[in-house]
């Protein structure tokens, strides 16, 4: 008992350095913005109050809805695109075969890589004169392909996807090997035995077998299609036209371009308010399946 | 044990790491410290849009190098941020109070914050300085209450369109275009001689507004519409001024811009005409300096204005411009600092100066004579530029309207507009500001 009662004081002063910091740089900064959320500011001149002003503003502004179905968007690529093809690509990799650590590096490279880098890369691929999209494209005859990828307000919320799945399905490809690795060689010999095999082996052993880290997956995948900014403000910077804004961007040119930091507050507010919900109607989901 | 071998190793990187971090910390606060606080050394923090191509950025960054050979006990800090995100940074750190000792700042709509939260140091008692070789109405955009805040660098012309001569006279122009309807004929014929005839680097969204309404709206409401919108007495929902941005409609439908127009940068949008992939580029004066002063093949292009339209009530020979890059300094320095800066203020922008970049083809606002042998392409700009001044569209409309209007302008271009549905937009977003 003695020894245990130590302990919690060191863990309590272990720990208060990193709690300091996360009240600091997270908690603190969404109570300010809260705050902020009421208020008529553009940083320079005194605040006034103004109650809800800017919620009724931004539920009347149609960007703002053109920006929640964008993300909405981003979160079902995120969700349907990165998670499966993370799966397939884990599932793969997941044998003993020749080069598979190079593989899993070179799967797992796009996560690394800055996402300023990957916008200016896919930038490059999809440019209309001189792109890497576009000329293989012209090169084997399907001219008629060819898009402006970006720049159609047909094709760039689909061409923003397809980087976007392509960053981070790594991420999630390295999750789902872990997990693949933790499932028991006796669950996989008795699937064998008793003739399980290929896609029948995957649906019925594999994949419940590794349902609870599937679930974090789409909870970290929902989470983070809240986040994205950097991949389209430097891609497209949210246009042509607002067609590729997401609430992020829409915050960002509020609060920084437009001087509104009460405005760009209350967006805030609602991203968090937004990304709370779906991730507790996705919790709740996967419980009741439990 | 291969795990306690790991952890131990984890906790030692770890703890190194930290170590590093939290010296490095200190180290940057005892610098910091000693800059302001040791008696000889002073150290100034400058922030500069200066990181471009263009031949005035080297000028600048020369002139700041050779004040720190001539002051060895002031430090120059300079933090160059690209142009397109200049300005967000500039209001970011005003909000919070954070400016750096000397700025380069905007004059007009984009000046008012800065004033207004008493950031800017007036200096109306250095003006002796300057007042010799600036007129007034250069230094107007940088005055506010009567106030000097800002000293301007040079004089740019934002709607100047440049055009390949060649390109031109296949489809049977020898001279550029002397009305709208003519402009148009020449764009159809361009088109379909195979020519791209505009390139635009739209991306960061400010040329559609800047070089190009500027100008077209000086043909159809005259230089006193935006002044008069401000004061509410005309609106840009006047069919004058929907006319005006029908022009962007028009051009977007006849397909005048290259495809990619709104995801190239400016610099791209130059680049692609320079290369001989466009008829024409509209731009600023500075670029002269890439497009034909310090090209080889720079007598291929010329240099003119936007067309007169019929019925228009603004004057065809204006070109649209602004004093620009005010050198500041902030309110908020000691003593000591305050006298560095001013030195700083008074090496920098000075006669030297203006005559420095008129040398390179830079037009500036100072009554500074034009050497005898200054580039015949500064000649030729400076008497296109020399018949009237008329306002650039953000220099008077505020920031959260101008962005209104500048993602209409994309919109337009990608059909997802109309001229009045824009022009009700931004209307209501000047009349809904708080």
């Amino acid at each position: 008992m003695h020894t245990l009662k130590g302990t919690k004081y060191a863990i309590f002063f272990g720990l208060l350095p990193a709690l300091i910091i996360y009240l600091g740089i997270a908690v603190v900064p969404i109570g300010m913005s809260a705050y902020y959320s009421f208020m008529n500011w553009d940083g320079i001149h005194p605040m006034t109050f103004t109650g809800f002003d800017n919620f009724t503003e931004i539920f009347k502004d149609s960007i703002f809805w053109l920006s929640v179905k964008n993300n909405m968007i981003i979160l079902l690529t995120g969700v349907l695109g990165q998670i499966p093809l993370g799966l397939l690509l884990a599932l793969l990799l997941n044998r003993s075969m020749k080069g598979a650590g190079f593989f899993r590096t070179i799967g797992f490279l796009p996560v690394v890589i800055s996402s300023v880098m990957v916008s200016l890369i896919f930038g490059t691929v999809y440019n209309t004169e001189y792109g890497l999209l576009n000329s293989i494209l012209g090169s084997v005859g399907l001219d008629s392909w060819q898009q402006n990828w970006l720049g159609d307000t047909k094709w760039s919320m689909f061409s923003i996807s397809v980087a976007y799945i392509w960053q981070n399905c790594g991420f999630f490809m390295v999750i789902f090997l872990a997990a693949l690795q933790n499932i028991p060689n006796e669950v996989n010999e008795a699937a064998e035995l008793d003739g399980a095999s290929g896609l029948n082996k995957v649906m019925r052993i594999t994949i419940p077998m590794i349902r609870g880290t599937i679930l974090i997956a789409v909870v970290f995948s929902i989470s983070n299609s809240f986040r994205v900014f950097d991949l389209i403000q430097i891609m497209t910077g949210g246009g042509p036209a607002h067609a590729t804004e997401v609430m992020t961007v829409y915050m960002y040119n509020n609060a920084f371009v437009n001087m509104r930091f009460g405005y760009g507050s209350a967006v805030s507010v609602l991203i968090l308010i937004f990304s709370l919900i779906v991730v507790t109607i996705v919790n709740r989901l996967g419980k009741e399946k439990a | 044990m291969k795990t306690t071998k790991n952890m131990k190793k984890t906790l030692l990187i770890g703890s190194v790491a930290l170590l590093t971090l939290v010296t490095a910390a200190c180290g940057n606060s005892n610098n910091a410290n000693k800059g302001s606080a040791d008696g000889e050394k002073v150290t100034l923090n400058m922030m500069h849009p200066w990181t471009s191509p263009n031949v005035d950025n080297e000028v600048y960054k020369a002139r700041i190098a050779a004040f720190e050979k001539l002051h060895p006990e002031i430090t120059i800090k300079q933090d160059g941020v690209a142009a397109a995100q200049y300005k967000t940074k500039l209001r970011t750190l005003a909000a919070a109070n954070n400016l750096s000792d000397i700025n380069v700042v905007w004059p007009g709509a984009d000046l008012e914050p800065l004033v207004a939260g008493n950031l800017l140091m007036p200096i109306d008692s250095e003006m002796a300085n300057w007042s010799s070789i600036l007129s007034t109405e250069a230094l107007a955009g940088f005055n506010q209450g009567g106030k000097q805040y800002a000293i301007p660098t040079k004089q740019t012309f934002v709607d100047i369109i440049y055009y390949n001569k060649e390109m031109f006279a296949k489809v049977g122009y020898d001279t550029f275009p002397e009305t709208y309807d003519q402009f148009i004929d020449a764009i159809k014929k361009l088109k379909d001689s195979g020519i791209t005839p505009i390139s635009l680097g739209n991306k960061e969204q400010w040329p559609l507004q800047s070089s190009y309404l500027s100008a077209i709206q000086e043909r159809f409401v005259g230089s006193d519409f935006l002044a008069k919108v401000m004061n509410k007495e005309a609106k840009f929902t006047d069919p004058e001024y929907v006319k005006a941005l029908g022009v962007i409609e028009e051009l977007s439908k006849l397909k005048a811009f290259n495809t990619d127009a709104n995801n190239m940068d400016s610099v791209q949008g130059q680049d692609y005409f320079i290369q001989g992939k466009a008829a024409m580029h509209i731009s600023s004066s500075t670029v002269d300096s890439r497009i034909r002063i310090t090209n080889e093949e720079g007598n291929k292009f010329g240099i003119a204005l936007f067309p007169s339209v019929t019925g228009g009530l603004g004057d065809a020979k204006k070109s649209s411009g602004v004093a620009q890059y005010g050198i500041a300094i902030s309110s908020d320095l000691d003593e000591k600092q305050k006298a560095a800066a001013l030195e700083f203020m008074k090496f920098f922008v000075n006669e030297d100066l203006y005559k420095e970049l008129i040398s390179k083809g830079v037009v500036v606002p100072a009554k500074v004579d034009v050497p005898a042998d200054a580039s015949e392409y500064l000649k030729e700009m400076i008497a296109l530029t020399s018949n009237g001044t008329s306002p650039v569209f953000d220099s008077i409309i505020p920031t959260q309207v101008t962005s209104v209007m500048q993602n209409g302008l994309q919109a337009i271009t990608v059909g997802r507009m109309t001229p009045e549905q824009l022009a009700k937009d931004v209307q209501a977003a000047l009349d809904g500001m708080k």
